[in-house]
């Protein structure tokens, strides 16, 4: 079950993303027949976070285009700042949710 | 994209040649598995539900019993691709309704250098509109056979 909000962000970027390129995959020759269900999904995962933490993830995005980024070997693949490795050991539990000191995004621990 | 490069995506780590999954949730289910063990995704759960959504917008059946569901997630760091097949084949809510028996999975990250991700879904397709290539491929026993017909040699 995905519960906490920095999984729940994720989740909401990953259905974003898919809304972004409806189009696109589309135009391969996928049916997309369910894209209102789809944005649906997304309006009522959305809703499930705390008003300011919805907001934040809305402002990053439309700054950055990317909210969430994951960081791969201590590196933030959005800007490819090294993270300290003291931050990764808190940030692989995802209970609180930390930013890149550089870009500003929220940071997502693949490893 | 071509054959060759498309090749590059796949791995002998993520291929089942014969899915025990017998309906849609669980096929989905086995090939996702594979990225788990090989440590390609740590959080299954954030990346199921990114493929469960993604059949949400339509099945990722394309027909003629082939399924490649995809999606990127920020879970993952680059783009790989498994392979499964199912020779009894699989309900999918397939655009055909047909069963399924070759499934492509495609996982990429949010984003991927080159921007690899929509063009290897565009050679799939492409590879699989081939009946030739899906005739193939329904035999294969092995990943020793499976590339070749991925790479056209
Ligand atoms: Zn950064």
């Amino acid at each position: 079950m995905i519960k906490k909000d920095l999984e729940v962000l994720v989740s909401l970027q990953d259905i974003d993303l898919m809304i972004e390129e409806t189009s696109e995959v589309e135009k391969l020759g996928f049916s997309v027949s369910g894209y209102t269900e789809l944005r649906k999904a997304r309006e009522e995962l959305a809703a499930t976070l705390s008003k300011p933490m919805l907001f934040r993830y809305e402002r990053l995005r439309a700054k950055l285009k990317r909210a969430i980024v994951p960081v791969k070997n201590d590196i933030c693949l959005g800007c490819f700042l090294r993270q300290p490795t003291s931050l990764g050991i808190k940030g692989r539990e995802d209970e609180e949710i930390f930013t890149c000191e550089n870009c500003g995004r929220m940071l997502y621990w693949l490893d | 994209m071509n054959q060759s490069e498309l090749s590059r995506y796949f791995s002998e780590h993520l291929f089942i040649p014969q899915l025990k999954a017998k309906n849609k949730e669980q096929a989905i289910s086995e090939l996702l598995d594979l990225f788990v063990k090989e440590k390609y995704i740590r959080n299954r759960e954030i990346v199921l539900e990114m493929l469960h959504q993604r059949e949400k917008l339509g099945s990722t059946g394309i027909g003629k019993g082939v399924a490649i569901p995809h999606g990127r997630t920020t879970a993952a760091s680059h783009v790989l691709i498994a392979f499964g097949k199912s020779d009894a084949g699989i309900n999918f809510d397939a655009i055909d309704g047909k069963p399924v028996h070759l499934f492509f999975m495609v996982i990429a990250p949010p984003n991927d250098e080159g921007n690899t991700y929509l063009p290897i879904l565009g050679a799939l397709v492409t590879l699989l509109n081939e009946k030739n290539n899906r005739d193939m491929l329904a035999k294969v026993k092995s990943f020793a056979e499976f590339l070749p017909i991925i790479t056209g040699e």
